[in-house]
């Protein structure tokens, strides 16, 4: 039946027919890279982000060279100049230049959502990927704090912690990530009970490998798409958030700018000078919906359930 | 005979479920001696691979309720997690059922098979995979070298197994726990898969346990084999013996339920009657007695223990202890 014939067809031709295709090797990085580039409106997002994202880093050079003012620069006799000569998107109140504090505005806005996402993102997938792959009580216990921290209204929540706390970019960053890692929590615990059924998992023990070492090496691997996923979905959220929170006075204080507390002191000069609410308004309104676009581009591409 | 390179002795593992405790390996023993190829039979939910699994303590959420596995004198049920993650890998190795699911899909397939080396060995990622790609040659992968770059989905089953099998033998381990390794597979690639494994047996003198419910598939490769049923061994021997005059009524049935090429066309197939019994509720007395052809008063009442039968076989069973031979229609 199964003869020692058979040894010698294992380095024969219809072994060696599947062995010499020479295709690159395809991993699902560079698929879902090719994915990505193929949308182009999600890849203009990007762009977009991209570029917001460099002129946010190099504030102090555009302050410099193109405005020539500093963001707190007050000149009581150029108060409320409409977009144009000297002020090229007018300015405020108190004179400062709407243009200058835009890009100073860009730097707290975007770096707290950056550091929001850094943060939940960090401490939501350690408490998932626990809570998934030991299970049991340690999983049940780490899940109803998940709940419990999902169960507090987030908008008072932020108040009161802004009340306690004093809002600076990393204080109000950690403040919105208290909330926002639970989702994350959630959304890494389920796709680790899904993975861990995997005969690779228990393969990968059979080899000795310790749990952390699976954990990091082999189970944070397969949940990253869904980690990138919810980054790039979560930061038009987090911006919304930011900016709602400087709006109501509980954020970012004046006089460092940003683009929520710009608005907040818009509010009350809208009939006669309404750039002040135009500009700060359309860079929220853009920056968020390019996020999201891209968000949505980095899904189609990443994320393996939509294969 | 010389010492027993792995010793399993009175092992007891079970299940917690909502209605009771399923004993899975309900008081399994036996040897194996270093080269040997075991081949351990018996169909789906007999414990085959719960008892693999409890070797390399992975059996969870099964328990290891008491019995001892010995393996070079240490007491692996009694050894600490570090020391069992010395021995998984390293001494003792595993290959499972399905291919197509026990390589980590985000992984090169190079990068996995080096993975024990870099884990027991401390070995770095040029070092580790060198080996890697050389075993991958030897297990019969052509171009090793370009196919380590690959991942696990561009390879086709009878691959990732072959894969699944150098990474098993990076580390040269003395055992090898092949789970139903031909079971996914179609016949042609079992048939190679299997080659290999007898190679491997005779190139690395590993010994091998091999796991299945294919009695073909025993009958090429095992001199030795241990038959189960819901949990217990019911007949173990030389497998030219077992298939020739099989001393438990289980071994009978199973290998004359087998189709034979040279029977006539219309001969209807002889299934073993009934169900396998429910492992949280076993029948009184021997498990397979409701489903036994020969079964005598005794059978529903006492557990009959492995005994002797014949010159080299061990069977459970009262009617061939009693001396009565198996034969029928």
């Amino acid at each position: 039946m199964i003869g020692p014939s058979r040894v010698a067809e294992l380095d024969m031709p219809g072994a060696a027919i599947e062995g010499s295709s020479t295709r690159p090797a395809q991993s699902y990085w560079n698929e879902s890279w090719e994915r990505l580039r193929a949308n182009r409106i999600g890849i203009m997002a990007g762009a977009l982000i991209v570029v917001f994202a460099l002129i946010a880093v190099l504030a102090p050079v555009f302050s410099a060279v193109l405005t020539h003012y500093e963001p707190q620069t007050i000149d009581l006799s150029k108060t409320f100049s409409p977009p144009g000569s000297g002020h090229l998107l007018g300015s405020d109140e108190l004179g400062r230049d709407t243009l200058t504090r835009l890009i100073w505005g860009a730097r707290v806005t975007l770096g707290v959502a950056l550091l929001t996402v850094a943060v939940s993102l960090t401490v939501g997938t350690a408490v998932g990927m626990m809570a998934g792959y030991y299970g049991g009580w340690f999983d049940d216990v780490l899940m109803r704090l998940v709940d419990t921290v999902l169960a507090i209204p987030a908008i008072f929540l932020f108040i009161l912690m802004s009340i306690l706390f004093k809002p600076t970019p990393v204080s109000l960053a950690l403040i919105i990530a208290s909330v926002g890692w639970g989702q994350v929590a959630r959304l890494v615990r389920g796709e680790v009970l899904s993975v861990k059924q995997r005969d690779f998992i228990l393969a990968t023990r059979s080899i000795g490998a310790r749990h952390l070492r699976l954990m990091a090496r082999h189970l944070l691997p397969n949940v990253l798409p869904v980690l990138i996923v919810a980054a790039s979905l979560g930061v038009g959220q987090i911006i919304l958030i930011e900016a709602a929170l400087d709006f109501l006075g509980l954020g970012i204080q004046p006089p460092t700018a940003s683009w929520g507390n710009m608005l907040t002191n818009a509010e009350s000069y809208f009939f006669h000078s309404v750039w002040l609410v135009y500009f700060p308004g359309v860079m929220i309104f853009v920056t968020v919906l390019a996020s999201n676009v891209f968000g949505n581009a980095i899904r189609d591409a990443f994320d393996p359930r939509l294969k | 005979m010389t010492q027993p390179l792995l010793e399993v002795q009175d092992l007891h593992t079970v299940f917690s479920t909502k209605e009771g405790w399923v004993k899975a390996v309900d008081g399994v023993s036996f040897e194996l001696h270093p080269g040997e190829t075991l081949g351990i039979v018996g169909e789906s939910g007999c414990g085959k691979s719960v008892t693999a699994l409890s070797i390399m303590r992975l059996q969870r959420p099964g328990l290891i309720k008491s019995g001892h596995v010995m393996f070079k004198g240490d007491d692996l049920t009694k050894a600490t997690e570090d020391e069992m993650r010395d021995v998984r890998g390293k001494e003792i190795a595993m290959i499972f059922q399905d291919p197509m699911t026990s390589l980590n899909p985000v992984f090169r397939t190079g990068w996995q098979v080096a993975e024990p080396l870099r884990l027991h060995h401390g070995w770095n990622a040029k070092k580790s995979l060198t080996s890697a790609i050389n075993m991958l040659g030897r297990v019969g992968i052509p171009s090793a070298t370009e196919r380590a770059e690959d991942y696990p989905h561009q390879f086709s089953g009878g691959m990732r197994q072959r894969v699944m099998i150098a990474m098993g033998l990076t580390t040269t381990p003395e055992v090898l726990i092949a789970d139903e390794p031909t079971t996914a597979l179609d016949v042609t690639i079992q048939a190679q898969i299997l080659d290999l494994l007898r190679h491997v047996n005779q190139e690395f003198g590993t010994a091998t346990i091999l796991i299945t419910h294919n009695l073909g598939v025993v009958a090429g490769m095992c001199k030795r084999i241990i038959v189960m049923y819901a949990g217990r061994i019911v007949e173990a021997g030389p497998t030219a013996d077992v298939f020739a005059h099989p001393k438990h009524p289980y071994t009978w049935a199973l290998l004359r339920s087998i189709p034979r090429l040279d029977a006539e066309r219309h001969e209807p197939l002889k299934p073993i009657e009934g169900l396998p019994p429910n492992l949280v509720d076993l029948p009184g007395g021997c498990a397979f007695h409701p489903r036994c052809a020969f079964k005598i008063e005794k059978c529903s009442r006492d557990v009959p223990a492995l005994q002797r039968v014949g010159d080299t076989q061990l069977s459970a069973c009262w009617v061939t202890q009693a001396g009565t031979e198996l034969k029928g229609a």
